[in-house]
């Protein structure tokens, strides 16, 4: 890691130096409006691709923003005389303010109707600019002050010194952030929501601060263009500014270096074939065309692989941690004690006249294993989903240590020391599997928004402890030599078995597996029970749903039987085996019937009872 | 009154427009989940072949000024399959060169490649016709024909005419032929689909063929409204796709419901203040989405956990 970060701040010394001596040098003003430009679109940019990205919401007018963050310096300078330093953090705020309101519907409008909201956001705003009198309308607004120092103006090389050093300011923190717990949240916002709830990941707050972080960059970047041409109007807003920011997004790729890649090399492309303004477009639509076939991870990610390729050593994966000890519970329960852990009263939810949980109690007691059995449709998962706060009950109320969770999302749910895993595996593709655990571990990392922006001690601190934590539970699994492999790429028993290993991250009280077994073959199938064995003793209490009887009768204390949404026996695996409904509910009633549903009862019958 | 049946009508006609495009807009994403981001350079698309063949047709060469002797009623309708066909054919292109490449990659490359092609299509028509408007005269004539005082005009007749065959007998091919079905079910589920020996590729192939060919008819039939123009297109497609998503991007029917309803209220805010035409008809987008994300009516998305 130490060498990690002192090759970057080599990099990051070039790149200052590069960007005090390059406009130093250059007298001619058309290059240093070229820098310029490129350091604006490269703001508006960066804070874009946190968005789109990072957190995998997609935006469409961003130019709104854009003219948020330009029009607020511009009446502020311009017409209530504030000083333009000012008048430029009052861009940022405003503009942070606007990034809130387009985030807003964000937790209800997905996918193309979100990009509609954010359209429909950039069109209202160039229009309210281009008709009302206050922004000046068409004619827009003169006079908007620059920033001074020492009392004079900025020329044009000050004024590309300005940017560039916003820009590396603003590079230096974005990697800092994206790098810590907000980027893998982010990431994981983007590969799954529900998921990411799961593990403590509050999707909504997520949104909001990807919004927010957009529109500052972009009311900045706007801001600075108002201000340096001591002008504005409705001109520079139009939706093919939105659209233009977002192919530099696109085109330099989602990592954090691919704004500025994508930035400087459209901008350059726009400055220098604008004197053939055929061939310029030509050329444009082209590139757009296949640039994506050629760097499947745009500019930035081709530039990294050919540099990988041409110095093998350059991006080593970081060195993990060696941590020692073996992983603990944080929380871990007295068997003896018999306390409940989670007591369910009444629980009900229909779809239609479809009852898939009616009137359930349920109580589950800590240190306890739990079984939930029940032939396909019994309304087991749907009852999961409910403890979890993934699905809300039409009535009931559920206790859990020791405190109302009925009302409570499935963030908080998780937060409370709840974990889970899903039937249907729902793990981060593209994170490495060690990121897949340090996000488990997220909601167990009280470092701030603003500590973790500027890479304070703390957050370094506090990650460094974190992926000692995930070594040390990927050593417990047994999925050490794994950790750098993305979580996508791993064999299906193994995805499953890291899924469990995120939910332990999230140091649960109480662990709920659905169909751990799935799919796996006889060998992972023992393993796995001997790994609940060893997390039922390490004090964590188990609700697991399973199909594989033998597993079941293996590890439980206790099994609930559903049926039709109705909790139809309860008690230890003994007394549910010579239960006749639930020898019914699996069998069918009439003798002749011999319905095999998938479940079959003699693996039922035959299980060692534990 | 006169104003209001006036404003109706030629609300309806923008509908029309409106409505063909989203129409088209809706069947590429049920079958794909991807969209025609250049989607409003294909109307420029529509339009210039339509130019151009109308001024073939009348002897001339490809290029230049179209008169009313022009353009008969017949002429038209040559024109019109003419940009069905040239348009489709590029559709088919786009699909191959933009889309398919980037199908089951993560991220939102084929926005970027759709808009690429979009671009050099419409620096196409820029290097051809050049940057001018081109005026169309309507096949049935500049005159204005008088309805209880109304004056409508015969141009909006022939497109609400047209729109309204075409939408039927998409609806019809839609929900009542085999190939009808076949599309539902790769909307439904693409991998079931192929199980079930439909070839898929054609399928989406013929999706790609009759958005971009329904992009062109579009582009033609508001030509002599609006006037030919290479920078035409984005307004249009931009409402086109406000109206598909407001009525609800996986149902057809309300993609056209949509483009009815925002071509009307366009021309009823438009009676009573021009300028605050679009800031009215985005605001009541983003009210509508935030109450019904899923447009008025289109399906709830379920996921199962």
């Amino acid at each position: 890691m130490a060498s990690l970060l002192r090759q970057h701040r080599l990099w990051f010394a070039m790149a200052v130096l590069a960007a005090v001596v390059g406009p130093w040098m250059l007298s001619n003003e058309f290059y240093l409006k070229i820098i310029f430009s490129a350091g604006v679109y490269y703001l508006a940019a960066a804070g874009l691709n946190v968005l789109v990205g990072w957190s995998g919401q997609k935006s469409l007018g961003h130019a709104g923003l854009f003219a948020v963050g330009a029009y607020t310096a511009a009446l502020l300078t311009a017409q209530a005389g504030w000083n333009p330093w000012l008048a430029l953090i009052a861009a940022a705020v405003v503009s942070a303010v606007f990034g809130v309101a387009i985030a807003l519907p964000s937790l209800r409008v997905k996918g193309p109707s979100l990009a509609m909201v954010t359209i429909g956001f950039g069109i209202v705003v160039e229009k309210v600019v281009t008709e009302w009198q206050v922004f000046g309308g068409q004619a827009g607004i003169y006079g908007v002050l620059p920033p001074t120092v020492g009392g004079k103006m900025l020329g044009i090389r000050e004024w590309a010194w300005l940017v560039l050093a916003i820009g590396l300011a603003t590079h230096l923190l974005l990697r800092t952030l994206l790098r810590g717990k907000f980027g893998r949240a982010l990431q994981a916002v983007q590969a799954a929501e529900v998921a990411a709830e799961s593990v403590g990941v509050n999707v909504y707050r997520m949104k909001v601060l990807a919004f927010v972080v957009s529109a500052v960059t972009c009311g900045v970047a706007g801001a600075l263009v108002a201000q340096q041409n001591q002008y504005i109007n409705s001109d520079f807003i139009s939706f093919n500014l939105s659209i233009f920011l977002l192919l530099i997004v696109l085109f330099g790729g989602p990592s954090v270096m691919g704004p500025a890649v994508g930035a400087v090399v459209l901008t350059l492309m726009d400055a220098f074939l604008a004197r053939w303004p055929g061939l310029q477009h030509f050329s444009y639509g082209a590139l757009l065309l296949f640039a994506l076939y050629a760097m499947p991870q745009g500019l930035a990610g081709a530039l990294r692989a050919l540099g990988t390729r041409l110095w093998p050593g350059l991006h080593r994966p970081e060195a993990l941690p060696a941590a020692e000890g073996d992983w603990q519970p944080r929380y871990p329960a007295a068997r003896d004690a018999n306390d409940v852990m989670l007591r369910a009263t009444g629980v009900h939810k229909a779809y239609g006249g479809v009852v898939p949980t009616n009137d359930v109690n349920l109580e589950l007691r800590a240190g306890h294993v739990h079984a939930l059995i029940g032939p396909n449709g019994a309304g087991k998962t749907t009852l999961l989903n409910i403890l979890s706060g993934i699905v809300a009950p039409d009535r009931g109320r559920i206790e859990f240590a020791g405190a109302d969770i009925t009302r409570c999302g499935a963030s908080e749910v998780c937060q409370r020391g709840m974990g889970r895993t899903f039937q249907n595996l729902k793990l981060f593709p593209h994170m490495s599997v060690l990121d897949n655990v340090l996000v488990g571990l997220h909601p167990h990392l009280a470092v701030g928004f603003w500590a973790s922006l500027a890479g304070w001690r703390s957050a370094r601190v506090e990650e460094h402890d974190a992926r000692e934590q995930a070594v040390c539970l990927l050593r417990f699994v047994g999925l050490t030599e794994r950790a750098h492999d993305l979580a996508g790429s791993l064999p299906y028993g193994l995805q499953r078995r890291l899924e469990l290993t995120r939910a332990l991250a999230t140091q649960p009280r109480l662990l709920l597996l659905d169909e751990p077994a799935a799919g796996l073959n006889p060998q992972e199938t023992e393993a796995l029970t001997a790994l609940i064995r060893r997390i039922a003793t390490s004090g964590i209490t188990v609700l697991l749903i399973e199909h594989h009887m033998d597993l079941v009768m293996a590890v439980s204390d206790h099994v609930v039987v559903l049926d039709h949404g109705v909790k139809i026996a309860e008690g230890s695996p003994a007394d549910v085996q010579r239960n006749t409904l639930v020898i019914k509910a699996y069998l069918g009633v009439d003798d002749d019937e011999d319905e095999d549903d998938g479940t079959s009862m003699p693996a039922l019958a035959g299980a060692p009872a534990c | 009154m006169t104003n209001l049946l006036q404003a109706l009508m030629s609300g309806l006609a923008l509908g029309g427009i409106y409505a063909l495009v989203a129409l088209g807009f809706s069947i590429t994403h049920t079958t794909t989940r991807t969209l025609n981001f250049g989607q409003g350079e294909f109307l420029v698309g529509g339009a210039f072949v339509g130019v151009a063949t109308l001024l073939l047709l009348a002897g001339k060469g490809p290029v230049g000024v179209l008169s009313a002797a022009d353009v008969s009623l017949w002429r038209y309708s040559g024109a019109l399959v003419a940009s069905v066909v040239v348009l489709g054919v590029l559709g088919a292109l786009m699909y191959f060169i933009a889309v398919r490449p980037f199908f089951g990659m993560t991220g939102m490359a084929w926005v970027m490649s759709t808009i690429g092609f979009g671009i050099i299509l419409q620096n196409s028509a820029l290097a051809i016709w050049g940057a001018g408007s081109v005026a169309m005269p309507s096949p049935l004539g500049e005159g204005v024909i008088r309805v209880f005082g109304a004056g409508i005009r015969p141009q909006e007749i022939l497109v609400l005419a047209t729109t309204a065959v075409v939408m039927l007998a998409l609806d019809h091919v839609l929900r009542r032929t085999r190939i009808g079905k076949a599309v539902r079910a790769v909307a439904a589920n693409p991998q079931a689909a192929a199980l079930m020996g439909i070839n898929v590729g054609a399928i989406v192939v013929l999706a790609f063929v009759t958005s971009s060919g329904l992009a062109g008819m579009a582009g033609l039939l508001i030509a002599p409204i609006t006037t030919a123009s290479v920078f035409m297109g984005l307004t249009i497609a931009l409402k086109a796709f406000s109206s598909a998503i407001v009525g609800g991007l996986t149902n057809p029917r309300g993609c056209i419901a949509g483009g009815f309803l925002l071509g009307v209220i366009e021309a009823l805010v438009g009676l009573w203040r021009a300028e605050l035409r679009e800031i009215t008809i985005f605001v009541l987008i983003i009210a509508v989405l935030v109450i019904k994300p899923e447009g008025l009516f289109g399906q709830k998305p379920f996921e199962k956990v």
